[in-house]
């Protein structure tokens, strides 16, 4: 039965760097139906408690800047909507937890540039662009070629699938790192191939993963991670 | 409540929650490496029992201990990691080297013919009293598993892995079969694994010494790789890593000294 509003019960973790210290706070809010959950903690913050950190940028699924754990399950609050969140996990009670790919900053909010860390490792932009045709024009990309790799270009480095990951954060760059670094190597643009095989072929790269396409099922963009990372063990990204 | 206590206390509430936060895929690849751990090891409490073969009154008097009711039904038992394993490896296979997408159905296999090798494996270890040729059976096996082994090997040629990781899948696709198989084998009738004068007649083959060969070598090193890349995942400190890797090539090298030793010292 549709319901106007939910009373949900928030059980979020925080963190204060100043004393070090870790703890659960339990908020009681009344939500409506099509409320996100980016508006619910707003609602927290203006109704009952404004120290609670969290954060947020575009929150219209594009930025990937309001990643969290809701209920152990890696997404976007932005797209969260309370109703479908009531259905999808069976519950008004929901743990939120910031997601574990690098350090906590404060409550929610994780330290952004260790987690960019690694996908800048693998230089996610062009290195070497192919030269310019005869006239100056530029190297245009065939349809069939793009079609191979451009869902992989959809990715908004949210974290999720890193979160989700079987091979814990320990030594894996990342399912999303690994996918920047498979978009270059099949981008028809890019001439430095050598150096991203280095790193797809690197003891923090594909021999990480195992298969476990959790990165595929958690993707908010809906990609399908874990096939541009089969391809790669498999030998097939190389450029159409 | 009873039934909502049943399904926390099976940890059925749990793996239901986790299908749902990470997906069955995800679940099912938790259960391959649990499995992989505790077969690797049982290879090792398996081939230190075997290596008592050099004394068969000794390997007889172990055997004896093994034939009771509780260790067979445990035996039984291993046949679900084991058939789990090797067919799930095996779907592992035809996602990340055969580019197959139809993920959902092969898992539905790997479950199907899970329970289908199961209970047949149950049934056989019942009767007790099956009687097959072992160079007919082997040799039957050994040529269905090379065949799966060569078009692995050709399809991981195109890869830039490592030869490390290619041997890994290789020694999977060719214990894909061979190790169900073996299982089977060895129950079908008590004596065939456990009268150690049938297993020494067996073993004065020179086919079935290369057979055991390849499986002793195929398995250590599968085990030892699996264990290694879990190792990798979790270590983060180079010393540590370092330590594991040796520890780890040092007990599948003894091991496999010990396998190898016996299959050319009996028989």
């Amino acid at each position: 039965m549709m319901e106007s509003f939910y009373d949900i019960t928030l059980n979020v973790h925080r963190y204060d760097p100043d004393t070090d210290k870790r703890w659960i706070d339990t908020y009681q809010v009344k939500a409506g139906r099509i409320m996100r959950f980016v508006d619910v903690l707003r609602k927290v913050n203006d109704e009952q408690d404004a120290t609670l950190a969290w954060g947020s940028s575009c929150e219209h699924g594009q930025c990937g800047s309001c990643s969290m754990k809701i209920n152990g399950k890696p997404l976007l609050s932005c797209e969260l909507l309370v109703e479908n969140a009531v259905h999808y996990f069976d519950t008004t009670t929901f743990t939120i937890e910031p997601l574990d790919v690098a350090p906590v900053i404060r409550d929610l909010v994780i330290d952004t540039d260790k987690a960019y860390g690694r996908v800048d490792k693998v230089k996610p932009y062009i290195i070497k662009p192919k030269p310019l045709g005869e006239k100056g024009e530029e190297h245009q990309i065939s349809p069939e070629e793009l079609e191979r790799y451009v869902d992989a270009t959809r990715c908004i480095n949210c974290f999720c699938c890193a979160s989700a990951c079987i091979s814990s954060h320990h030594n894996f760059l990342g399912p999303n790192a690994m996918l920047a670094a498979i978009v270059r190597v099949m981008d028809p643009r890019e001439q430095e191939k050598q150096s991203r095989f280095d790193t797809l072929y690197s003891e923090n790269g594909i021999y990480r993963c195992h298969s476990s396409q959790a990165c595929s099922f958690v993707c908010p963009k809906e990609i399908d991670v874990a096939h541009f990372i089969a391809l790669a063990k498999n030998g097939e990204i190389k450029p159409a | 409540m009873l039934a909502s206590n049943i399904r926390k206390i099976a940890g059925i509430q749990y793996m239901q929650d986790l299908s749902r936060t990470h997906g069955w895929p995800y679940l099912i690849s938790w259960s391959h490496r649990i499995s992989g751990v505790l077969l690797a090891i049982y290879v090792c409490f398996h081939i230190i029992t075997l290596s008592t073969l050099q004394d068969p009154a000794v390997f007889t008097s172990k055997m004896l201990m093994f034939g009771s009711l509780f260790p067979t039904f445990f035996e039984w038992l291993l046949g679900i990691p084991v058939i789990y394993h090797c067919l799930n490896g095996g779907r592992l296979l035809l996602y990340e080297l055969f580019a197959n997408r139809r993920d959902q159905l092969v898992l539905g296999w790997v479950f199907v013919l899970s329970l289908s090798y199961i209970v047949l494996l149950g049934f056989f270890m019942a009767i007790g009293n099956q009687s097959v040729s072992a160079i007919l059976f082997w040799v039957y096996l050994f040529v269905v598993s090379l065949f799966i082994t060569f078009i692995t090997i050709k399809k991981t040629r195109q890869s830039h892995a490592s030869l490390a990781w290619k041997l890994q899948r290789i020694s999977g696709a060719f214990l894909f079969v061979m190790i169900p198989a073996h299982m089977l084998y060895m129950h079908l009738d008590p004596s065939t694994g456990r009268d150690a004068q049938v297993i020494i007649t067996r073993m004065s083959s020179s086919f079935i010494k290369l057979v055991d060969f390849l499986l002793v070598c195929s398995v250590l090193y599968h085990g030892a790789y699996g264990i290694f890349g879990i190792s990798r995942d979790y270590l983060s400190s180079r010393r540590l890593q370092i330590i594991s890797t040796f520890s780890i090539a040092i007990l599948a090298t003894l091991f496999a000294w010990i396998g190898v030793n016996l299959i050319f010292s009996v028989g």
